[in-house]
């Protein structure tokens, strides 16, 4: 049951993306509010697929590479429910959409390829939850400092075209993006912090390869802000460096 | 009672002929009650503005109506004879005349197609006749529908999207880059017609401080005054890029008058921020390189012009879905006005006497 309420917000992220470049393209209709329900619908199915799991091992369904992967999916939707409106960021689900559709989309292969039986736990380690679910949701807001770094691409590439499409007038301006992108960054690094710190209080300690690659992700990130704070990194640096280290954290995950 | 319209617009009149025929805002309501007072005249609204003036009313006899309130015009402008010829109004009646009064609120007849201020003039002539008693049932039903439409156009079709013209497509620009305005720095460079619009659109849409620098520093001394902003000599105009953010360029010069260079060093002493370069001169001023510049944004008129074509082609583009709607909002709700004609008429109202609005 819980695969095809993953299938099922699987096509919906799909659906939506379609749905709001459709309506991208033809200009007739504001994909706002319909992608928004569309997104949120496939929210639903990502929390009833993950409330299924977590009921099956007894805790934080994050015991696989698939379940790690729909547990990022969710932490970017949720972000971008939390933040998408607070950071005027309209068009963040429709750029998100895609990277769920395909994380999600990998997820549900790896599920059905995986037959090994689902074992419930005796006992939760409520530290290691902390640890894990911090970790993850710093992900998502990671994520979407990727996906705002993407947009401030094409908004920049849009003006300095002088052909500013439809596309350019749906996407924020070129200045909340980059605020929107750092203050990601911040929340990002905050929420990764609290994890790494809840690792130290777990019963069993992480192993060493476990720490250096969460800290490799954390000093990467720490060290991403530090320079633009203090160095002024320009907007497009910060824009790429953004979608660089979002895909190397995806990377470390192999890694754990 | 019928329906009649008699005026004349951007498209039938030029602008002497407009300005000889507009109507004082001080003296509207006697005016109002002068034409309510010609025999034929029930309910009258003047609805005079920069682009049209129109008088609609419903009389009894639309056409015998028509010529008092021709008559009633030339004695009024005191036109002689030799400007009467000029002078040529349109006369709608019935039906015609209340989708032309829909058209009209709803930005369709208008020299911009589908701007938003004449719907306010629209509202604002009604109540003055209102407030002059010169409406009844038959003309608040007719402006109150006339209302409702011109939302429901503005709010269903893209007919305000884009914009058309220089001065709104570079205000356009500058909120797709800075967002807000609030707290924007703008510099003129060349103190001229157009870079003093532009420097208009900019400041009405919040920037906060204005540095105007011209070869004359006498005039651009007097543009600072005019927008309050701050003169600076044309030899040092340079000096203050480190703390600009939009710089709108017009000056005469013959050559180049922002090199690449020397924006890319002012993009030095203020890392983070972008630049935006609004260059209406002809020769151009500013180094086509100068866009080249992490986070600077050049634009020249030609491209200005060309977005704002865009705009307009995409708003001749939505007549047709918003004459549809006017045609959809007729079909299902009628013209109210229309079949108040049928109904018992009340009497001429003295000035100041106001009818309750029905329906």
């Amino acid at each position: 049951m819980e695969k095809l309420y993953l299938g099922l917000s699987t096509l919906c992220f799909l659906g939506g993306f379609i749905f709001a470049v459709t309506a991208l393209r033809s200009g007739r209709v504001d994909p706002g509010r319909v992608n928004m329900a569309i997104i949120g619908l496939g929210f639903i199915f990502q929390c009833l697929f993950l409330q299924i799991r977590g009921k099956m091992h007894g805790q934080c369904p994050i015991t696989s590479g698939a379940e790690v992967l729909v547990f990022i999916c969710w932490s970017i939707v949720l972000m971008y429910f939390l933040l998408g409106k607070a950071f005027r960021l309209s068009l963040l689900g429709t750029f998100t959409a895609p990277i769920v559709f395909v994380f999600q989309g990998l997820a549900l292969v790896f599920l059905i390829l995986d037959q090994t039986p689902i074992e419930r736990v005796a006992e939760v380690d409520a530290w290691k939850e902390m640890h894990a679910s911090m970790a993850l949701l710093s992900y998502g807001a990671f994520a979407l400092s990727g996906v705002a770094g993407i947009m401030y691409f094409v908004q920049d590439r849009q003006l300095k075209s002088h052909h500013p499409g439809r596309l350019s007038y749906k996407l924020p301006p070129i200045r909340y993006l980059v605020d929107a992108l750092v203050r990601l960054l911040g929340i990002g690094l905050l929420l990764l912090t609290i994890g790494i710190v809840s690792a130290f209080f777990m019963e069993n300690f992480p192993s060493t390869l476990h720490l250096v690659v969460s800290g490799s992700v954390w000093v990467i990130y720490a060290g991403l802000l530090a320079v633009h704070l203090f160095k002024k990194l320009p907007p497009k640096r910060l824009a790429v460096s953004s979608v660089i280290a979002f895909v190397v954290a995806v990377c470390t995950l192999a890694a754990l | 009672m019928k329906l009649f319209c008699l005026g004349l617009n951007h498209k039938t009149a030029p602008v002497e002929i407009r300005e000889r025929l507009a109507f004082s805002e001080t003296h509207l309501p006697e005016n109002l009650a002068e034409i309510q007072a010609l025999k034929s005249i029930r309910e009258t609204v003047v609805l005079s503005t920069c682009n049209r003036v129109e008088i609609y009313a419903s009389a009894e006899e639309p056409e015998v109506a028509g010529k008092q309130v021709t008559d009633f015009l030339i004695d009024h402008f005191e036109i002689d004879e030799s400007e009467i010829g000029h002078i040529e109004f349109y006369e709608k009646h019935e039906a015609d005349a209340a989708q032309h009064l829909f058209k009209v609120a709803s930005g369709l007849d208008s020299m911009v197609l589908g701007e938003t201020e004449i719907f306010g003039q629209v509202k604002k002539a009604y109540a003055t006749a209102q407030s002059a008693g010169t409406t009844s049932r038959q003309l608040n039903k007719l402006f109150q529908q006339s209302f409702q439409i011109g939302k429901l156009v503005r709010s269903s079709t893209k007919i305000q999207q884009g914009s058309t013209s220089i001065g709104a497509v570079a205000v356009d620009l500058a909120e797709k880059i800075f967002g807000r305005l609030n707290g924007c720095k703008v510099m003129i460079v060349g103190a001229g017609e157009m870079s003093r619009t532009t420097a208009q659109s900019l400041l009405s849409r919040g920037a906060s401080s204005i540095i105007v620098s011209n070869r004359s520093f006498d005039k651009a001394e007097e543009l600072a005054a005019e927008l309050k902003g701050e003169a600076v000599r044309f030899d040092n105009w340079e000096a203050n890029l480190g703390g600009i953010d939009i710089i709108v360029s017009a000056t005469g010069a013959p050559h180049t008058v922002l090199h690449a260079e020397t924006v890319e060093h002012a993009m030095n002493q203020r890392p983070g921020r972008s630049l935006f370069v609004i260059d209406i001169a002809v020769p151009r001023d500013v180094e086509d390189q100068v866009n080249e510049i992490e986070n600077v944004y050049l634009y020249n008129i030609d491209q200005l012009q060309q977005i704002a074509e865009e705009g307009r082609t995409r708003r001749e583009e939505q007549i047709a879905i918003c004459e549809e709607v006017i045609e959809k909002h007729i079909g299902e709700k009628g013209i109210p006005a229309l079949a108040e004609q049928t109904e018992t008429q009340p009497e001429k109202r003295k000035p100041g006497e106001t009818e309750p609005v029905t329906g």
